[in-house]
């Protein structure tokens, strides 16, 4: 059997920069991608928008993808594609992965850590439990841009959007482009999903309506999609009488969230945080099993792949030394709790001897606010506070404490103060 | 000119189809669907009832006891899945009298073993029970199966011993002849000395053709139904039933065959002999129904939602009878709950009761009974995997990640005697796409290996019946 320090699995964006970091931190990687290549989700992502904080420009996605790729490929990391790991277990402290491609069939291999970047998925028309039929021409909205930006087919002429997360706003501009009548996009919550950026330039540049507050409440069609109707909903998400608006469309697309993809670990378990539907970790993106970490959207949900590739690099950096053995064990946790008015915060438990390093924090309000002050608190006394501008749960918040700050002994509240 | 002609390629068609195939005769399905089992038996309880519930002395209390009986055997012979879960049917305090009359008729429809339990003894068995769950009965014989491919397989058995098939194909016309019956249909004319009308919910149509005042009357009920994913497999291990009332069996939790967690359904009169929408408000019914069998249900890990459509009639019980016009035309209609489970009793009582007493029929000398699978790749030991990745490299690249349905399989599903020609096609037989993530990796990949092996466009590909396909239109130059 072939040992490595490290796995990564998952060869997109949070893969890419964790294996390349690994092995620059002089680990023996393997990266093993269910794709026939590398990049995962960036290769379909063909707008700009890319790459503003990690390379200080502008990319598309597949650019910044080839970027990653390029590094990874000058490295010594070992590339397995169209490899598809298919179950974790761990002995002796050691885990042993079984995967499978083409070429060699079932093979296992051990690893001493394990870096999940298996990305996510999308929500799908059973896990919203969408009313009405189930004629052909619902999609979700990532699979409908993979079919257009990769495999090069259009799925519908006349199409709505339910959700307005990004790959929903982007689709509704993309389909546009290739001719196609975007007919309007609704989202149940009272403010976009997406960034704000995406609403601008997908919908309003466009003019493609957006209903805030609102849902779908039928599907019709017998064989194949005829059309839908939406209605407002109230505060409470149930729908108002008489606010049905009905649209004959051929398709409907659906971005109604992401799950991290973590579902088919086998025999190794770990705790989930029902918040993000991901692991819960400490500081060191260590999941509750030893040696195994997650990053990147296989963890939470990201808005930006920046902060995926930026949390990869924090992730790997902190396998290689748990690999080395600089990782004290945790036998000391601090918990870390949130205020009301955060949605989630991560890690959810901090290492107690580990706090001489610092803890990057990642966070979403649950929303929006002009401006607002995020207090790590501990015992009830602020140990740091955070100013923070446009404040919106589409957007993810980072703070980091440095070394030292936070003490051993008691858990660590975050509050977020906003005003409107 | 052929023996006979069974409209409906549904469970019962299907296994009528079989039953046939055991003697002499030449035998032709038609169904006006693209695939076998596409709706009352795609949307069901998936339940092999024990036959408590059906009133003593009817047809089906008969054909449900019968047919439960022969599941184990046919599970084996044609290699369908068969969970023997065995059912618990629950009652309250308030219920125990109604609890009472189900148990004196499961006895007298003659339920094997069937007992009695307080709710210590019920506890023992399923600890996770609603607090309301105050006594009910033990109903060891009920099992769970996988209806579309029970019907694929009696299907499949039935082809591979000399039944033609022919899907795609409506009935319009039915002429009486004097050596039988013109089927005419959208795709030519077919003629039979005998008519089977095994058309479901469209029996009552199929019957409309054959004679004046049609025996019976279609009165479809549609259920709802929700699916928890399969990480929730072992919430429980039989199958619960709450007492019946006055609205009706109530809502029923499954476990399915493959882990998933099935609820529902839900009962309500439609006019329409297709249309399954699920609504807010059955999805909150289920939620009701559900929530007084068990105390926690997480409803949070839904992965599907759909409804059927039950061929009710007009008559409590099925109706089987030869037309009053002409003995050679047999209705098998209003076939609701419990037809999954009397399927392939009522193909022996439609054979041996209305045909072979008029028609002798000779055995078949080259009837095989068995249906001969090729087990998925991901259930193989490690040298038959082996072998088959030796010989198909294809076994080794796995196309549903969720499912863990290689690419090879899928080949094989398609290949199959009754094989796929849709994405939902290879969905019902492989499993593809079933997971958590519905397809979102794996149904480009289906459509791609299904365009390959039909030697067709991807843009031919339908997601399931005849011009429903899921790419409109190429955007790119190819070369």
């Amino acid at each position: 059997m072939k040992h490595f320090d490290i796995a990564v699995i998952g060869g997109g964006a949070g893969g890419l920069a964790a294996a390349e970091k690994a092995d620059r931190l002089g680990m023996d990687v393997v990266l093993l991608e269910r794709e026939p290549f590398l990049g995962g989700i960036l290769n379909q992502c063909i707008h700009h928008g890319f790459g503003l904080h990690h390379y200080k420009e502008e990319l598309t996605g597949p650019e910044y993808a080839m970027r990653a790729i390029d590094d990874i490929e000058r490295s010594g990391v070992t590339i397995k594609t169209d490899t598809t790991a298919l179950d974790y277990k761990k002995l002796g402290g050691r885990f042993t992965i079984r995967y499978t491609n083409a070429e060699e069939g079932e093979r296992t291999i051990e690893a001493n850590a394990v870096i999940l970047t298996s990305g996510s998925y999308e929500r799908t028309a059973g896990g919203i439990r969408l009313p009405g039929e189930r004629p052909k021409g619902v999609h979700t909205a990532g699979k409908a841009q993979r079919y257009l930006n990769i495999e090069g087919y259009m799925v519908g002429r006349k199409v709505f959007i339910l959700g307005s997360g990004d790959i929903g706003l982007i689709m509704a501009r993309r389909l546009t482009l290739e001719g196609a009548e975007v007919k309007g996009v609704a989202e149940i919550k009272p403010h976009p999903g997406g960034l704000t950026r995406n609403v601008v330039q997908c919908l309003h540049d466009f003019d493609i309506p957006l209903y805030l507050s609102h849902t779908v409440t039928d599907v019709r069609g017998d064989e194949n999609l005829e059309g839908i109707t939406i209605a407002e909903v109230d505060d409470a998400m149930q729908v108002k009488e008489a606010t049905e608006k009905h649209f004959e469309v051929d398709t409907l697309l659906l971005s109604v969230g992401l799950i991290p993809d973590i579902a088919t670990l086998g025999d190794v378990h770990y705790a989930i945080d029902p918040r993000t539907n991901g692991a819960i970790v400490d500081q060191t993106y260590q999941t509750t099993q030893d040696g195994l970490f997650a990053a990147g959207n296989a963890l939470h949900i990201h808005d930006l792949v920046d902060f995926v590739t930026e949390e990869s690099l924090r992730a790997a950096l902190q396998a290689a030394a748990y690999v080395k053995g600089e990782v004290p064990p945790r036998e000391k946790q601090v918990d870390v709790v949130t205020g009301e008015t955060i949605s989630y915060a991560l890690p959810q438990r901090l290492n107690g001897d580990y706090l001489d390093k610092s803890v990057t924090f990642s966070l979403r309000s649950r929303h929006a606010y002009e401006k607002g002050t995020f207090l790590i608190k501990q015992r009830g006394e602020t140990i740091e506070r955070f100013k923070r501008r446009f404040i919106n749960p589409a957007e993810m918040e980072h703070l980091v404490v440095e070394g030292g700050r936070i003490a051993r002994g008691s858990g660590v509240e975050i509050i977020l103060e906003g005003s409107s | 000119m052929k023996d006979f002609l069974i409209i409906g390629a549904g469970i019962t068609g299907a296994f009528i189809a079989r039953e046939l195939a055991k003697y002499d005769v030449d035998t032709v399905v038609i169904e006006k669907e693209s695939d076998v089992g596409n709706h009352a038996t795609l949307a069901n309880s998936a339940l092999v009832h024990s036959g408590h519930d059906p009133e003593a002395n009817t047809l089906k209390a008969k054909l449900c006891v019968e047919g439960n009986a022969m599941y184990p055997d046919l599970a084996e012979t044609l290699e369908f899945p068969l969970l023997k879960s065995g059912g618990l049917l629950l009652a309250g305090d308030d219920e125990r009298k109604a609890l009472m009359d189900k148990y004196r008729n499961a006895l007298d429809n003659n339920v094997p073993s069937v007992r009695w339990f307080e709710r210590a003894a019920l506890l023992e068995r399923e600890p996770g029970l609603a607090s309301r769950v105050a006594a009910g009965l033990d109903l060891p014989t009920t099992m769970v199966t996988f209806p579309w491919e029970v019907a694929i397989a009696a299907m499949e058995n039935a082809i591979d011993n000399g039944v033609a098939f022919h899907k795609n194909t409506e009935v319009t016309r039915i002429d009486q002849e004097s050596e039988g019956f013109a089927v005419h249909t959208d795709r030519g004319v077919f003629r039979a000395e005998y008519v089977i009308n095994a058309a479901g919910a469209f029996a009552e149509r199929i019957a409309a053709m054959a004679e004046e005042e049609p025996p019976f009357r279609i009165t479809p009920r549609r259920g709802e139904y929700m699916v928890l994913d399969r990480r929730n497999e072992g919430l429980i291990k039989h199958a619960l039933y709450p007492v019946p009332s006055e609205k009706g069996k109530g809502v029923l939790i499954t476990p399915q065959t493959h882990g998933e967690i099935l609820l529902g359904p839900t009962n309500t009169a439609q006019e329409s002999l297709e249309a399954v929408p699920t609504t807010k408000q059955g999805m909150e019914r289920i939620k009701t129904g559900a929530g007084s069998l068990l105390e926690k249900i997480p409803y949070e890990e839904t992965i599907r939602t759909f409804a059927g459509v039950r061929a009710s009639s007009s008559h409590e019980d099925f109706y089987i009878q030869p037309s009053k016009a002409d003995e050679r035309f047999i209705h098998v209609g209003g076939i609701d709950s419990p037809g999954l489970t009397a399927a392939p009793a009522i193909a022996a009582y439609v054979v041996d009761t209305f045909i072979r007493p008029r028609r002798p029929l000779d055995s078949n000398p080259h009837f095989n009974p068995k249906r001969k699978t090729k087990p998925l790749y991901k259930t193989l030991d490690d040298v038959d995997k082996n072998a088959r990745f030796k010989a198909d490299g294809r076994y080794g690249r796995i196309i549903c990640k969720c499912e863990r349905i290689t690419e090879g399989d899928v080949v094989d599903h398609i290949g199959r005697t009754l094989g796929a020609t849709s994405v939902k096609g290879v969905k019902k037989r492989a499993r593809a796409g079933s997971g958590l993530c519905q397809g979102g990796y794996c149904e480009g990949e289906i459509i791609k290996v299904l365009a390959r092996e039909h030697g067709t466009s991807p843009l031919d590909i339908d997601y399931y019946e005849q011009g429903t396909p899921i790419f409109l239109k190429e955007t790119k130059v190819k070369p």
